[in-house]
């Protein structure tokens, strides 16, 4: 796509948005969508793109600001896409019907971290959201049949919840509590980086109690749990992001229970080679093999969760976005607009390049 | 004579050809760092590290006298000091990421008032094992830099001098002062040691478990650019055209508001300049080239809250939404134009991930 200067002040002047939501582009398919990201085009315009197998756009939903991850429930093909920190909108809209977006917020004195997951049944969705004035994480509960309306609030037993996930057992939630405090009116600055305390804590879905918490001390007192996904096991799968000295960089990915300890993975040169951040998680289709995703370092990892051994390390400039595919084998999503579908032992199945598009953290699989 | 014009003319021709060919050429990635460290980013922690030497001592001045004269002589020190980091503000990398220096020496931007509370108890303790080398810098960030030493020196309830009121403060403030001294000092040994992150940038290679190329050094700095921009934008200007966003401005007590954005856009605009980044782009996109000049004459000509700047080069003055949108236009087409045109692969992910 060509620019101009009336683009590029267009793009400028766009930056400070109202929350408003443009028109959907396009018919969709719901058969023929394998997956939901969020992304950027080259006027700086942000958007939901809905994709096929292959690359090829099947909608497009135009975004006022940058959005994160992208929250499916398939049975109902219902999707929420959430604004990334400290954004304060979230965006439902349905697979198979070409319906306007539905667009809600977590309430005054709430902003995003940019995930969020359905129940099991598809009743409920969870959040991950900030309590600016009381310095606070929260869970927030949707009504998803009330157009989303907040129901209410679990606590997150942290500051900085991000990545949160309903866990396989349909009552526990996962979350990834950054630790980091954000003030929307000092946008994305990161407010406590000397005392942050990060955690991985398990909550009851239902009760809100806290079921087991593992916090992060001593040498690992900076490493901010971001992302999460789940084993066929049962355990619980994290990277995080490093916020200490880079000299000091500890290993990045790491795997816990409600019941088992925190343990990290020995990966080869260790998170200094993944430049201190993993930018999200998948778990094959099969629960057996994890991806984590290093876009500073442009690497996806690949641990084998039988063995807690890496098992593959791929090349990909600016990669973040990773999904399932197939049994054993994984998508992968970069910044330059390339999707590469590659095995666990990192080797390239096919690639395909979008003009135009910079993907954007996550790649959501929907098929 | 008519032979030996003939030669003068071929020879001014020939200069002019090979001088407007040297023009043209771009440098390396390579050379791009190098530029930028060279001419910019030493002489900058340089000149913090020695803005930063006279503190303690201005401040022992007016704990001994509590004269108006080592009062204002501290307020200029520390003045110094402020506008010397704003040119370094924006290189969170290397030396200024390691061991969280940054926050210690500039505990800001600060909406939770982290400053003031972590203040409140040091001053309601008075303990003054403080005092002792190394014990700030156990304390939180809030109360290891400038923002805090700003506190003290403009507190008119119980003002720096030799009272007793003021005896712990003045033992506190110098602990401040002399560890803002340590941090700055290790910032730029930390750049300009024998093997330093000066060196690290410059030998990139495989061996090199940081810059693996000269391109990787290169977008090292032009990230540092991007980020100056957007902390600029974001931080300084935006809070004055979105009036819903509460944010105190940098070093406010000190009326060093309009001084810190100067000197943010002066720094960005040396390091912009530093890389040459221009010199890549095709004759179709040349026009560029004039919008970025507009723009860098748009940010010099405001003081950043919507006055006239003393240096505006504009024979008017931008509004501050017009200043703010250039600031976020001159990013975009930083990282999405000027960079690429360079083959500088600056990620989407990795410059600001989540």
């Amino acid at each position: 796509m060509a620019i101009d200067r009336r683009s590029l002040l267009l793009g400028t002047l766009a930056f400070v948005g109202t929350g408003s939501i443009g028109k959907a582009f396009a018919a969709a398919a719901h058969q023929t969508v394998a997956y939901v990201a969020t992304a950027r085009r080259s006027s700086g315009d942000f958007c939901i793109l809905l994709l096929k197998a292959d690359g090829s756009i099947v909608r497009e939903i135009a975004l006022s600001a940058r959005g994160h991850d992208v929250a499916y429930h398939r049975p109902s093909g219902r999707v929420v896409v959430f604004a990334r920190r400290p954004g304060t909108f979230a965006v439902a809209f349905e697979l198979g019907r070409n319906t306007p977006p539905h667009i809600f917020t977590g309430g005054a004195g709430r902003h995003y971290y940019g995930h969020g997951g359905f129940s099991q049944d598809g009743r409920l969705l969870y959040a991950s959201e900030n309590d600016i004035a009381g310095e606070r994480g929260v869970i927030g509960i949707y009504d998803v049949g009330r157009g989303y309306k907040k129901i209410g609030e679990h606590s997150s037993y942290g500051i900085g919840p991000h990545e949160i996930m309903l866990l396989a057992d349909g009552k526990t939630i996962a979350v990834g509590n950054g630790g980091i405090d954000t003030v929307p009116d000092a946008w994305r600055a990161k407010l406590n980086l000397d005392t942050m305390k990060p955690s991985l804590v398990f909550v009851d879905a239902e009760s809100g109690k806290l079921v087991a918490k593992h916090a992060m001390t001593g040498e690992f007192k900076s490493l901010s749990v971001r992302h999460v996904t789940q084993d066929k096991a049962g355990l619980i799968w994290f990277g995080g992001q490093w916020e200490g000295s880079p000299s000091e960089t500890p290993q990045l990915v790491g795997s816990a229970g409600p019941d088992r300890e925190l343990r990290l993975v020995d990966a080869p040169g260790g998170g200094k080679d993944l430049r201190g951040y993993i930018g999200a998680m998948a778990v094959s289709n099969d629960g057996r093999f994890i991806a984590a995703s290093a876009p500073k370092a442009g690497h996806v990892l690949y641990v084998d969760s039988e063995s807690g051994k890496v098992v593959g390390k791929s090349n990909l400039k600016d990669v973040c976005g990773i999904s399932s595919e197939g049994r054993q084998d994984f998508a992968a999503s970069s910044g330059f607009g390339v999707i590469r579908y590659e095995t666990a032992t990192a080797s390239t199945i096919s690639e395909h390049q979008l003009q135009d598009i910079a993907f954007d953290n996550h790649l959501r699989r929907v098929a | 004579m008519k032979q030996s014009l003939s030669a003068l003319i071929a020879m001014f021709v020939s200069i002019a050809i090979a001088s407007a060919s040297a023009a043209a050429e771009p440098p390396t990635h390579l050379a791009m760092a190098q530029a930028a460290i060279e001419t910019y980013v030493i002489p900058h922690v340089d000149a913090l590290k020695a803005a930063a030497v006279p503190l303690p001592a201005a401040v022992e001045n007016v704990c001994k006298s509590g004269s108006p004269e080592a009062q204002t002589a501290l307020e200029k020190a520390f003045a110094n000091v402020v506008l010397a980091y704003a040119g370094v503000d924006f290189l969170r990398f290397g030396p200024m990421l390691e061991k969280g220096r940054r926050e210690q020496i500039s505990f800001w931007p600060d909406p939770r008032g982290f400053v003031a509370r972590q203040l409140r108890l040091i001053l309601l303790n008075k303990d003054e094992k403080i005092a002792e080398p190394g014990m700030l810098a156990k304390q939180s960030a809030a109360v290891q830099g400038l923002p805090a030493l700003e506190v003290l020196i403009h507190d008119k309830d119980v003002p720096l001098g030799p009272t007793e009121p003021a005896r712990f403060r003045c033992l506190f403030a110098h602990a401040i002062a002399a560890n803002i001294v340590r941090l700055t000092s290790e910032v730029a040994d930390g750049w300009e040691k024998p093997g330093g992150w000066k060196d690290k940038m410059l030998h990139p290679g495989p061996d090199n478990d940081t810059y693996k190329s000269g391109s990787e050094s290169a977008v090292e700095i032009v990230k540092a650019l991007l980020v100056g921009l957007s902390l600029t934008g974001d931080l300084q200007l935006k809070p004055q055209v979105d009036h819903k966003i509460r944010l105190t401005p940098p070093y406010a007590k000190s009326g060093l508001q309009k001084a810190f954005y100067a000197a943010s856009v002066a720094g960005l605009h040396q390091l912009y300049n530093s890389l040459r980044l221009e010199d890549y782009l095709k004759p179709d996109l040349a026009w560029m080239k004039g919008w970025a000049q507009g723009t860098w004459r748009t940010l010099e000509s405001t003081d950043g809250v919507g006055g006239r700047s003393p240096q505006a080069k504009r024979p008017d003055t931008p509004s501050t939404r017009e200043v703010f949108d250039r600031m976020n236009g001159l990013r975009n087409i930083v990282a999405n134009r000027l960079s690429v045109a360079a083959g500088l692969t600056v990620g989407f992910n990795e410059l600001d991930g989540d």
